[in-house]
């Protein structure tokens, strides 16, 4: 290519002239670098989330599925109680004693019943 | 280089066929003379490199330091072979460097504006410096990739495969991003030709 646009010439001497900077680092620079150097390198671990904090306190995803499990037991135990719990209940409250921890469970089990 | 030399004479010569990935090794491994080995060796070259895209000595060398900084913290966890030091160098200074020039966007020119040496500088050195501060200021103006694509290539006089590698995209895309970028950086430094004292002088 035998034409050239002028901004391009002018663009072509700049990059030239940039690529002839050949910058010495003074002394204080490189003591700068190699105080760097010498410090002992900080372990730089990622932090957990707070979420994967609270699973490890708990005991890991295993921990996790136990209590899942408990848990959904325990709301199924609730609705519909085997009849040795219930005569658990009853022998030691007395009555029969019906407990809901929320609308929802309140609503269930009157659905539940319904049917 | 006599500034250079008066710390730099200390290391002797014991590394002459070392690459820098055993200095590297060698460093993480805890010899305090592979570090000044390695700096010798990189330093000039990532400062270089900082000064081309920056154009001002005080944030070259800021940059320079900070990625020798993340080179000595890489060092206990670089695996051998895995990539060039080189590379790794070359990629940590243009993101630095363009870091610089994204927060330089938002701050009036005269407010960067570098005081001159109490050096004699004649005219022409003052232009020189005139000249660099414009075309850094462009390549300010650039998106990011551009700027580094054009940078590399114009001002490192790198290949593209090479830039393919530290900017780790493809031949294609490198060749897409420098074409766009110098077309773009042309048409900024347009406005600024006379300025900058390109219409009465020949270009070299």
């Amino acid at each position: 290519m035998t034409m050239t646009n002028p901004p391009d010439d002018m663009l072509d001497d700049l990059f030239a002239q940039a690529r002839n900077l050949a910058p010495v680092p003074d002394d204080a620079l490189i003591a700068r670098v190699l105080a760097d150097a010498a410090r002992p390198v900080p372990v730089l671990r990622p932090q957990p989330s707070v979420l994967a904090q609270m699973r490890a306190m708990i005991g890991g995803w295993p921990a996790l599925g136990s209590l899942a499990a408990a848990t959904v037991a325990g709301i199924w135990i609730g609705i519909a109680p085997p009849p040795v719990v219930a005569d658990y209940a009853t022998g030691l409250l007395g009555e029969t004693v019906s407990l809901g921890l929320s609308a929802e469970e309140f609503m269930i089990a009157g659905d539940l019943s319904d049917g | 280089m006599p500034l250079a030399r008066s710390q730099m004479t200390a290391v002797p010569d014991l590394f002459a066929h070392a690459s820098d990935e055993d200095l590297l090794l060698a460093h993480a491994s805890g010899d305090p003379r592979a570090a000044e080995a390695l700096t010798q060796r990189l330093l000039p070259r990532v400062l270089a490199q900082a000064l081309r895209m920056l154009a001002n000595r005080a944030e070259a060398e800021d940059v320079a330091q900070d990625a020798m900084l993340r080179l000595w913290r890489i060092a206990p966890d670089w695996r051998r072979g895995e990539a060039q030091v080189t590379t790794w160098l070359y990629r940590v200074t243009v993101n630095l460097c363009t870091d610089r020039l994204r927060k330089r966007r938002h701050v009036a020119i005269d407010e960067v504006a570098e005081p001159l040496d109490a050096t004699p500088s004649v005219a022409a050195q003052m232009q020189t410096r005139a000249r660099l501060r414009a075309l850094s200021d462009a390549l300010a103006q650039l998106p990011d990739r551009q700027a580094q694509a054009v940078a590399l290539r114009h001002l490192e006089g790198l290949s593209n495969p090479q830039i393919a590698g530290i900017m780790d995209i493809s031949v294609a895309s490198v060749e897409s991003l420098t074409a766009r970028g110098k077309r773009a950086l042309s048409a900024i430094m347009a406005g600024r030709k006379a300025e900058l004292g390109y219409d009465d002088d020949e270009p070299a």
